[in-house]
């Protein structure tokens, strides 16, 4: 046959199956619109991060450190391109600010910024003139937020670090700040004049600086990273400050796009597939209904290979115009997405209109179409012409060969499309082993309730429950694949609420009982006995404060840091333990300052925070060696295990720090395990007193105090010592389970997906049998059913199919939320049963709902036109 | 017209099914040939094997036993491509239940097996026959749109469209009434006459046998008797209607 003849045919054969090409086109627009989605925000995100990096660090290179910046740094900018170059510098760090009044106080993230800021973006003020103009030795522009919640309004007085400021103007919007940057406060930008008539650095505050660095007109990448060169090599101190090019802006946040984005591409690659198998459904029926016109058109002469090509040519017609749906569908949520959750997304990244994206879903949707279709597709090849004849010659079955390469076919496939789209083969290999068990498991399931339905006593239950059972028994009634693709959704949809419940219950209930409610920071030595007489006074409980000084490592074991940093430099070695999961949660416990490539060279260079005493924190147990340590060994060291492990030391093995200049030589007496839990003040250095009781030091203290007393007892503290700094745990610890509540909401959004799909394929599935289920009702209504006997009767066939589905599915998703929280996480489990019962009901109820609408128009049958068109 | 060549022959052309253990022979051992232009009606009771004969000529089905050759093609080896292609180059059906494309109007089942062929003019030509069996103003309808007996004539279109060298008729007139029937009848008779098609017709009707030039008697799916009417019923029906 020609093309133009296919095309005919093509057309001819598929105008009067409206109802089942929109089924088909549901099954897989639905998947490709989750994926689209994810893999249009992570590229949107990662090239947005590419292409605004300037105006995301607002210069093209930033040099920072946790101490002031060296001086040699001026002379490598010189000699990069001598006069051409600027330099502008930010400090930030967190202080409390306090209203006029002195009533109300506020935890604010301070930035102090020289002339030149930003070098790229926009910073948008009100009044809409220049930082620098507002900015004065005695004004500050602050985010609106602090003028709302410490009642103010522009022009209002505002007390920081000891020197009160008059607010110049608010900002609005700032370029190297994202809005979905965590933050432990709402914005203050100062002058560095102001700056210095606080009393708030060099009193063990912790600032980060930030040399912002613009080269020359028409630079490219290329000469930045020629300038991040020559910082690194000729500077002897190079670990001290760490250098990025605008290349590398936001690396955090990118590397978490990536991950949530490979994650969430397989999440939305399974409701692709469940798709799939609602796919596999409805053509299954499709082609059931075309067997009689199949076995004319072979009578008429069309070869199998163009009736193959008839039927294939329309599955891939079909699921193209599907996946085009789906695409513009999931480019349309992409666009909605930042709308209705700005928390979760970087909203000023986004550009919905993603071609690549778009292309990825279209083809992964033509893919999954094709490989569900092409086993029957096949089968069409066996239909026999003499059928015209015979109606009873069925097609001929496949042999054991033909139904192995099947199912090759549809594994192979779907293990392809998972390494894709978790762009790693071993990932993309556990999704496809997990999702083959999770199907054998709803299968096995389905088909043993089905088995077990046709052997329960009919009588017990009445005509009604008899009836229910009995469609359920019937062979070929399509149960199975319904409950597979419905337990799929309900698998996922709940094992990530479950896990989401779990971390959010525990960061909730663990805090009330003994956890300290708020923190104080940057406490000098000679101010702690004041501080603590107000904290008694105000009735404060559980007060605990201890030393804290900052020092670095000098030597391990004797051999001094700089020869270990060279040798690994020659001879990098891989990390000690290669365990993705426990370095991301050391990652989460340890700060966000800590890159993960090298880990044990970062704890080699990075600044330590130490404490000294002769008790050891609640909720730390020794592991090996003893603390105190035996009377005859002085300057003794207690370790954090995983630390200890990072650094490759144990008991006996000695460290010497350097100590503001001073080498202090410490012996590791004992490791122990941290219960980071207890969100108590903790430490993985813990030395015993004597060798630092003389070093420069701060103190840190925590309490537990009454919400209401807080902003009353934060203000006298603050206003007595401006140098203090006050978290409240539960406010940071709301922000945290906020977020965790976003990404939560996220995925389950986009799981939802999963279970859309998984309720069109029970649709199809129950449309698929429409002439049967019409004939049914028709012969029911002939020998006296009501319409609502039948009604009931359906109902209890789809109540059954959702219970199978939720029961099987709701374990599943326990086993995998318990497999998460205790194998992955370390938390605790237990199971909510109430809430496994709700998901059931709702599950059953929207299969009750599908099913009901689906049959509609078989309910709606009267008897005598379906027994007249038989 | 009728030259004498043989254009159907069989050779001890047995076909078997099996049904569970048991092995039932619904046709043994049957030779017979077919000449061109001649018009052969096969005749005998319910599961005598009269259909799964003529599955059987057209190639529908493969003989377990013996030898079709259709236009001195032998076709029980052909591949299913090939006898695809020969059914679409040499045989026309027509249908007890009619068997049109549900999702094709009348004109497109008509135009199909022309553009099968590849030959020009297709809807002119599907125009033209539907025309002629009386249905030149439904040709845009759906099957279901049609009364049986539209639906037969249409088959019947169908059939001529690609001026097939045998038609096979299965029952033609079963599933209709008397008068339709007839009307179907006549059409096919005429069909034949104007364009010199072999015709093997399937039929429970002796009135019906009776026009054709040989009967072939099936019992037990063996041939048990062969009449054959040294002079061809003169005029035929439809003429002698005028």
């Amino acid at each position: 046959m020609t093309l133009a003849q296919y095309a005919r045919l093509i057309v001819r054969e598929s105008r009067r199956s409206r109802g089942r090409i929109a089924l088909f086109m549901g099954c897989i627009a639905v998947g490709v619109a989750a994926i689209v989605l994810v893999a249009g925000l992570s590229t949107s995100v990662s090239d947005g991060v590419r292409s605004e990096g300037r105006r995301l660090m607002a210069a093209d290179l930033v040099v920072e450190s946790r101490q002031p910046l060296p001086p040699e740094l001026d002379t490598i900018l010189a000699s990069y391109s001598p006069g051409s170059v600027e330099r502008a510098d930010v400090r930030e760090f967190v202080s409390v600010i306090v209203a006029p009044d002195a009533q109300s106080s506020l935890l604010a993230e301070l930035k102090v910024v020289g002339s030149g800021y930003p070098f790229y973006g926009d910073l948008r003020l009100d009044p809409p003139q220049p930082l620098q103009q507002l900015l004065t030795s005695d004004t500050v522009v602050v985010a609106p937020e602090i003028l709302a919640r410490l009642n103010l309004k522009a022009s209002d007085a505002l007390r920081i670090g000891g020197a009160d400021f008059r607010i110049a103007g608010t900002v609005i919007a700032e370029p190297d700040k994202l809005s979905i940057t965590f933050t432990l406060g709402p914005r203050v930008f100062l002058s560095p004049d102001g700056l210095a008539r606080t009393q708030l650095i060099g009193k063990g505050s912790r600032v980060e600086y930030r040399a912002l660095v613009k080269l020359p007109q028409g630079s490219t990448a290329e000469d930045a990273q020629r300038l991040e060169r020559m910082l690194g090599a000729g500077e002897p101190a190079e670990d001290s400050y760490r250098v990025r090019t605008f290349t590398e802006a936001q690396p955090q946040l990118r590397r978490s796009f990536d991950r949530v984005g490979r994650y969430l591409g397989l999440v939305g690659l399974l409701s692709l597939l469940v798709g799939g198998v609602g796919v596999a459904q409805v053509a299954r029926a499709w082609l059931a209904s075309r067997m009689d016109d199949i076995a004319i058109l072979r009578c008429l002469g069309a070869t199998p290979r163009e009736v193959v090509n008839v039927y294939l040519a329309q599955v891939l017609l079909i699921s193209l115009a599907a996946s085009v749906v789906g695409a513009l569908i999931g480019t349309l949520f992409h666009w909605l997405l930042p709308r209705w959750m700005p928390g979760l997304v970087p909203v000023d990244l986004v550009h919905p209109w993603q071609p690549e994206a778009m292309v990825r879903g279209v083809f992964l949707g033509i893919g999954v179409a094709v490989v569900f279709t092409l086993p029957l597709l096949i089968g069409l090849r066996r239909v026999p012409p003499v059928r015209v004849l015979r109606r009873d010659a069925e097609p001929l079955r496949s042999g054991w060969l033909a139904q192995g390469l099947a199912a090759l076919l549809i594994l192979s496939g779907v293990w392809g499309m998972a390494a894709s789209q978790a762009d790693d083969l071993e990932h993309g290999t556990w999704f496809t082993i997990g999702l083959v068990i999770a199907v054998l498991l709803l299968w096995l399931a389905a088909t043993l309730v089905s088995r077990a339905a046709r052997l329960l006593p009919r009588d017990a239950g009445g005509v009604r429950l008899r009836h229910g059972l009995a469609h359920l028994a019937r062979p070929g009634a399509g149960t199975v694949g319904a409950i597979v693709a419905i337990g799929l959704g309900v698998t996922f949809v709940f094992a990530t609420w479950l896990v989401e419940r779990h971390l959010t219950d525990q960061l909730a209930a663990e805090l009330p009982a003994d956890a300290p409610s708020t923190f104080f920071l940057d406490v000098q030595p000679d101010q702690w006995p004041r501080i603590e007489q107000i904290l008694k006074e105000s009735g404060a409980e559980d007060i605990v404060s201890r030393p804290m000084v900052n020092a670095r490592f000098a030597a391990i074991r004797g051999v001094p840091v700089a020869q270990l940093l060279e040798q690994q430099r020659k001879n990098p070695p891989p990390p000690p333990r290669h365990d993705p999961q426990r370095a991301e949660r050391d990652d989460n416990r340890r700060g966000p300052e800590r890159p993960r490539s090298r880990p044990r060279r970062w704890t080699l260079t990075r600044e330590l925070r130490i404490t000294y005493g002769d008790q050891l924190p609640r909720g730390n147990r020794i592991i090996a060696g003893t603390f105190p340590a035996s009377p005859g060994i002085p300057n003794a060291l207690s370790l954090e295990e995983d630390y200890a492990n990072d650094l490759g030391v144990t008991v006996g093995d000695t460290v010497t720090l350097d100590v503001q200049g001073v080498p202090v030589e410490l012996t590791v007496t004992s490791i122990r395990t941290i219960d980071w839990r207890t969100m108590g003040m903790n430490f993985f250095l813990f030395a015993e007193p004597g060798p630092l009781d003389n070093a420069p030091q701060v103190r840190l203290a925590t309490v537990r105090l009454e919400t209401a007393d807080l902003p009353r007892i934060q203000a006298a503290i603050v206003s007595a010592f401006p140098n203090v700094t006050v978290i409240h745990v539960r406010e940071v610890m709301e922000k945290v389970m906020a977020v965790l509540r976003n990404i939560g909401l996220g995925v389950r959004a986009l799981g939802a997906f999963t279970i859309a799909a998984g309720i069109i394929v029970l649709g199809g599935t129950v449309a698929a049998t429409q002439a049967r289920r019409a004939r049914e009702v028709a012969l029911l209504k002939t020998i006296g059913m009501t319409r609502r006997d039948v009604l009931a009767v359906f109902a209890i066939e789809y109540a059954l199919t959702g219970f199978v589905a939720a029961v099987v599915g709701l374990a599943a998703a326990s086993l995998l939320a318990w497999a998460t929280l205790t194998q992955l996480m370390d938390l605790d489990w237990s199971p909510k049963w109430s809430e496994l019962l709700l998901a059931a009901t709702i599950t059953i109820a929207l299969a009750i709902a599908a099913g009901l609408v689906a049959s509609a128009r078989a309910l709606a049958a009267r008897p005598a036109e379906v027994l007249r068109s038989e | 017209m009728d030259d004498y060549t043989p254009i159907i022959q069989t050779s001890g052309l047995t076909r078997r099914f099996k049904s569970g253990t048991k092995t039932i022979t619904v046709l043994n051992d049957v030779s017979l040939t077919v000449n061109r232009g001649e018009f052969v009606s096969i005749m005998g009771k319910s599961g005598s094997g009269k259909s799964t004969l003529l599955a059987l000529l057209a190639g529908l089905d493969r003989p377990s036993s013996g030898g079709v050759s259709i236009d001195g093609e032998a076709i029980e080896r052909m591949s299913e491509d090939k006898l695809a292609l020969l059914r679409r180059k040499k045989v026309g059906f027509v249908f007890q239940s009619f068997h049109l494309l549900g999702n094709f109007t009348a004109l497109e089942n008509v135009m199909l097996p022309v553009e099968l062929l590849g030959q020009p003019k297709p809807r002119q030509r599907a125009a033209e026959l539907l025309e002629r069996v009386g249905l030149g103003g439904r040709g845009h309808h759906y099957p279901t749109q049609l009364s049986g007996g539209e639906q037969q004539r249409v088959a019947l279109a169908r059939a001529f469209a690609p001026d097939p060298a045998v038609l096979m008729a299965d029952e033609p007139t079963g599933n209709l009434d008397g008068e339709n029937g007839q009307i179907v009848l006549d059409m096919m008779l005429t069909l034949r006459r104007d364009h010199g098609t072999t015709l093997i017709l399937v039929t429970h009707d002796p009135a019906l046998a009776e026009l054709s030039d040989r009967v072939i008697r099936l019992r037990d799916g063996r041939v048990v008797e062969a009449v054959s009417h040294p002079h061809p019923p003169d005029p035929t029906p439809a003429e002698a209607a005028r």
